[in-house]
């Protein structure tokens, strides 16, 4: 279960730009996932049911954007997405594939709760001076 | 106050911090032109089987230790200091695999400076180490023939990261029905770059062919070294 380490590295790397945006809390993690690694988007989920408690992601949502895996062939340019397994030498000329897309494993954003006001007042201001450091 | 959603772009890679401590551990690595081979495989293929086989080849000539990595128990660190090698184990508890930042705590307990190869054996697993890159130099994927033909097929991720495939237990191929040369074609599929041997650890039978290609590789690596000093 290397989902636990990989949701871990999740929560950490949200968590640490909320921050730098002085961000209450994360709504939400946009996560590029590659269909060529080994991360099982369920498995994931769980994972990051657990590693979220207690964090700043307390109640976030992981919203996870499957990346089809793209191979292409540098000799013949002929580019192939693998559905039924997977082959990296191409059918038409014999030579190594290159790996395009897939291999992805990239957080893409985060929705977070900010103590921005639209209109500024003097109690506010005040507030944000002395902004919790978390 | 009203909270105000935002959104904001992160575009960071989630293995990050391990790729960070990874990078770290091979300039380490380069810079003392220490060949560093990362062994993986499903429990059982044979790594440390093919260790002690590889160790008793190159022993007399290359400055080696091991670094074992496992759930539980020192076994396997124990095999490897029978034969007169430094070896250190890693338990990673419930972890399914080695991690970057495991290997450079293991480098405290050994003489970087003095030695050409350190091989560390992962946790048995054809999934989890493939994302974790540990700073090596070599990726060596072990397969053995009682698996089947069809590993390769079903662990495509981790048999494309190999620079190195060892196809073990050929001495098994006629018992176990497996053809090695179906298999070899299926890990070339997936891997189509890597190097890859047939072999037995057991019988000895095409181990010569793999311990002279990792020898020059070791040489190579600690000339490679002196040359950009
Ligand atoms: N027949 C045969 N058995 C082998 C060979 N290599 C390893 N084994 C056996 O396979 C089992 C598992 O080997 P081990 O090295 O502990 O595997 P590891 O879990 O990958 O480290 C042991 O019983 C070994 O003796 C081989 O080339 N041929
Ligand atoms: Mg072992
Ligand atoms: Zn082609």
């Amino acid at each position: 279960m290397h989902e636990i380490s990989i949701a871990e590295s999740i929560v950490q790397i949200a968590e640490a730009k909320a921050r730098e945006q002085y961000a209450r809390s994360i709504q939400v993690i946009g996560l590029r996932l590659g269909t060529f690694t080994t991360i099982v988007p369920d498995a994931l989920q769980f994972a990051f049911e657990i590693a979220r408690q207690g964090t700043l992601a307390r109640d976030a949502r992981l919203d996870i954007e499957i990346v089809p895996m793209v191979v292409r062939c540098v000799v013949c340019e002929a580019s192939t997405q693998p559905v039924r397994g997977v082959c990296l030498i191409c059918e038409h000329c014999g030579f190594p594939l290159e790996i395009v897309s897939g291999e992805e494993l990239q957080i893409d954003y985060i929705e977070v709760d900010s103590e921005k006001e639209e209109s500024p007042c003097s109690q506010c201001q005040n507030e944000s001076q002395s902004r919790p450091m978390y | 106050m009203q909270p105000v959603p935002e959104r904001i772009s992160v575009q960071t890679n989630v293995l990050n911090a391990n790729q960070q401590t990874a990078l770290a551990n091979r300039e380490l690595f380069a810079d003392r032109g220490l060949l560093v081979m990362n062994l993986m495989s499903a429990p059982g293929a044979g790594k440390t089987t093919l260790l002690e086989a590889t160790i008793k080849a190159l022993q007399g000539h290359f400055r080696l230790a091991v670094i074992e990595g496992d759930l539980q128990t020192d076994l396997d660190a124990q095999r490897i200091q029978a034969l007169g090698v430094r070896a250190h184990q890693i338990t990673t508890g419930t972890v399914c695999h080695l991690d970057a930042r495991m290997v450079a705590r293991a480098l405290d307990s050994f003489p970087v400076d003095d030695l050409d190869l350190l091989i560390i054996e992962n946790v048995g697993n054809l999934i989890c180490p493939a994302s974790f890159d540990l700073g090596e130099s070599l990726r060596v994927v072990v397969c053995s023939v009682a698996e089947g033909p069809e590993k390769p097929k079903k662990y495509p991720v981790m048999f494309n990261k190999a620079n190195v495939v060892l196809i073990n237990k050929i001495d098994l191929a006629d018992a176990s029905g497996v053809d090695v040369k179906e298999l070899a074609a299926n890990v070339r599929e997936v891997s189509p770059k890597a190097a890859i041997f047939e072999l037995s650890s057991r019988t000895g039978q095409g181990m010569a062919a793999w311990t002279q290609w990792l020898q020059q590789a070791v040489e190579m690596r600690a000339l490679a070294a002196t040359v950009s000093v």
